[in-house]
């Protein structure tokens, strides 16, 4: 039935110049809302992915097994060499980052910091963790630096009273618990923007933390890929390599709650999505109904002719069709400037939340970028077509209903 | 070999409006056989239309037998009877009712679209109108037409899909005395030629006239039945096989 169908149902919709025009404005903009929405989480998903990228936190870690349950930094991993070689052998790796622990106390004069001192391949460190390359005074550290070299963050350093140069003593609990102390010196201060993160860093060599514990080798490798996305498949990968007594762990394992978080984002977006896409849905169908209401006689007649319900159910499918494709063309053309904007300068949360924004130890630029892709236009279709195709369903039963005998006998 | 095509045996039709019953029909018995033109006359609230649309498959009789093509339409389910309409029945309203988005010749097309014609359903929707001599209008709109050509229009509507019966509630009510009387030639036309059945209700005696019989309904019972004498369906029946093999229609 394609032919005169198609016109009729494209007409109708012509009908009621000021209706059509309000119900597709309705549709556009609670399409180019609902796309505004989706671009952002999506972005939200960016958000993550450098979260992960920059925290030092990485997109894959491996780690001794056992370690995920005690997150004992003494534990080592089973076989580091093995690991770092096939984490470096893995496609699409940025960034390969080996990492050793300590619980470590610092003192200088009458002041004392508890603290987690950070084992670190320098040279990689500084692509694995962006914002320990914020040093406001000294330098980073060195591949092989003079022993006892560290690096400490603004607020360590202020807690301390101490300035670059000072030496401090750390005490630490090593191999089969005995305490150790050695002589740190301060060769550089970081400020990465939150005061939480500024007072846990404190970095030295793999080298030095090793002669501090008496702990050889690592406790982590660290693996930044060049694209989140491929995460599931390279931890696939680096699993079948790495040495026996090792496991993979994803930033969703290492940061829980922050994935968390933002699932939570996601979700309460998607409800006030789903809000606004109901108002628009319930405005669409009474105007359908209303248009239906008007014709009734005509689907009166229509039911004379032997035109059957499910044809007559189509017809009215087929004009909202038409508006639905009228109201995403419109929203697609409302929405794709805004998307555009927001997906080159970002939505900037930071007036809201400061320079940088740490979440549970995670630091991460508080700028969501929205996503722009070919994704679009699908969406635009599925959520404008979706939407005047439930909105009509009424108005088409409705339509498909009518009987012939007393609809025709309804005085004109 | 007039067979009945419609055969009404003490049909009865009740409207409920909450407590209040108004039978509005009570017990009809009338036989229609092919080839027949038929006038349903009778004074207002005698029940021609209600008979009408029970004829037409619209409504369902109360009680009664009412067969259509055979069909107890009774015992028909609502898509059972749109089946029936779509193909065997044509209707013409009193108030055109003309699809007011299509053009007169699309409103021809869509009933053929409806009954599932494939390609040729255009060129045969242009030969209908050329055959009613409508074929100038063919591209205006229902808004664009007077109330006689409208109408004519709704008479290619309803004889486009060749129906054996064809019902008109009081076609030539909205017309005028010139455009009723074309409008009972082409009627009577189609019949002549293609042997085409046609129920028809009317106030108007002079197309009364045309009929070649006439049913008076009184108070929903048939008061009156007269057949014009030598006008009987059988005397011109022969000459449709003729006009069966010239026209477009036929059966
Ligand atoms: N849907 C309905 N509900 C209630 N009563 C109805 C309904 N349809 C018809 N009637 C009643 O049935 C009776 C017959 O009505 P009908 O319309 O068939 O008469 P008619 O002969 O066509 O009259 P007219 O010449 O005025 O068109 C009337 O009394 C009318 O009021
Ligand atoms: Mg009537």
């Amino acid at each position: 039935m394609a032919l005169v169908a198609g016109k009729y149902a494209l007409r109708s919709v012509g009908r009621n110049v000021r209706r059509t025009a309000l119900s597709v404005l309705g549709i556009a903009i609670g399409v180019a809302l609902a796309l505004f929405m989706e671009s952002m989480n999506r972005g939200r998903e960016g958000l993550f992915a450098r979260a992960a990228a920059y925290s030092g936190s990485g997109h894959l870690r491996v780690v001794p097994r056992g370690w995920r349950l005690r997150r004992d930094p003494r534990l080592r991993l089973a076989g580091f060499e093995a690991d770092l070689a096939a984490a470096r052998d893995l496609p699409g790796v940025a960034v390969v980052a080996p990492r050793a622990r300590a619980q470590v106390l610092l003192a200088m004069g009458t002041h004392v910091v508890p603290i987690e001192a950070v084992g670190v391949d320098p040279e990689a460190e500084q692509r694995a963790y962006r914002f320990v390359r914020n040093v406001v005074a000294g330098r980073w550290l060195r591949p092989d630096d003079e022993p006892g070299a560290a690096v400490v963050g603004q607020a360590v350093a202020d807690r301390l009273e101490a300035e670059l140069g000072d030496d401090l003593l750390a005490t630490v609990v090593g191999e089969g618990g005995r305490i150790e102390s050695g002589m740190l010196r301060i060769v550089g201060i970081v400020r990465t923007g939150s005061e939480e993160i500024d007072a846990s860093i404190c970095q030295v060599t793999l080298g030095e933390l090793e002669r501090l514990t008496g702990l050889r080798g690592a406790g982590e490798v660290t693996v930044l890929l060049s694209d989140h996305r491929s995460a599931p498949a390279a931890r696939a990968a680096l699993a079948a390599r790495i040495a026996p007594g090792d496991e993979v762990l994803t930033f969703e394992d290492l940061a829980p709650e922050f994935k968390g978080h933002l699932e939570q984002d996601k979700a309460t977006n998607r409800f006030v999505n789903g809000i606004i896409l109901l108002i628009v849905v319930l405005g669409v169908a009474s105007a359908q109904l209303a248009a239906v209401l008007e014709r009734r006689r005509e689907f009166a007649v229509l039911s004379a002719l032997g035109m059957r319900a499910r044809r007559m159910v189509r017809l009215v499918l087929l004009e909202a069709l038409a508006l639905g494709l009228a109201g995403g063309a419109l929203g697609l053309a409302l929405g794709l400037p805004v998307l555009w904007l927001f997906s080159t300068r970002g939505l900037d949360l930071s007036r809201l939340m400061g320079a940088t924004w740490s979440f549970q130890g995670i630091l991460i630029e508080p700028v969501i970028y929205g996503d722009l892709g070919p994704w679009i236009v699908p969406y635009v279709l599925a959520v404008a077509l979706g939407a005047t195709a439930l909105a009509s369903l009424y108005p088409a039963w409705f339509a498909a209903r009518t009987d012939p005998a007393v609809a025709l006998r309804v005085a004109q | 070999m007039s067979d009945v095509i419609l055969s009404a045996r003490g049909v009865t039709k009740i409207f409920r409006q909450g407590r209040i019953e108004v039978p509005a029909l009570r017990g009809v018995d009338l036989e229609v056989r092919t080839g027949e033109f038929l006038a349903l006359v009778g004074p207002s609230g005698s029940g021609k239309t209600t008979f009408l649309n029970l004829a037409g498959a619209l409504d369902v009789p109360t009680g009664g037998e009412l067969l259509v093509f055979g069909k107890r339409i009774a015992d028909l389910s609502r898509a059972a009877r749109a089946e029936l309409r779509l193909r065997e029945l044509g209707f013409v309203f009193q108030a055109y009712n003309l699809v007011p988005v299509l053009t007169a010749l699309e409103n021809v097309e869509f009933v053929l679209e409806l009954q599932g014609v494939g390609g040729e359903r255009r060129e045969r929707a242009r030969a209908v109108l050329d055959e009613l001599g409508l074929g100038e209008l063919a591209d205006r709109r229902p808004a664009e037409l007077s109330g006689g050509q409208q109408q004519r229009v709704a008479v290619a509507r309803a004889v486009a899909a060749r129906p054996r019966l064809v019902l008109a509630d009081e076609p030539t009510a909205n017309l005028d005395g010139e455009n009723a009387e074309i409008l009972m030639h082409l009627m009577r036309d189609l019949r002549d030629r293609h042997g085409m059945t046609f129920v028809f209700s009317t106030h108007d005696p002079r197309v009364v006239a045309h009929a070649v019989r006439v049913v008076t309904l009184v108070d929903g019972r048939v008061a009156r039945d007269q057949e014009k004498p030598g006008e009987a369906p059988h005397e011109i029946l022969p000459g449709v096989g003729k006009a069966e093999a010239a026209g477009h229609l036929g059966p």
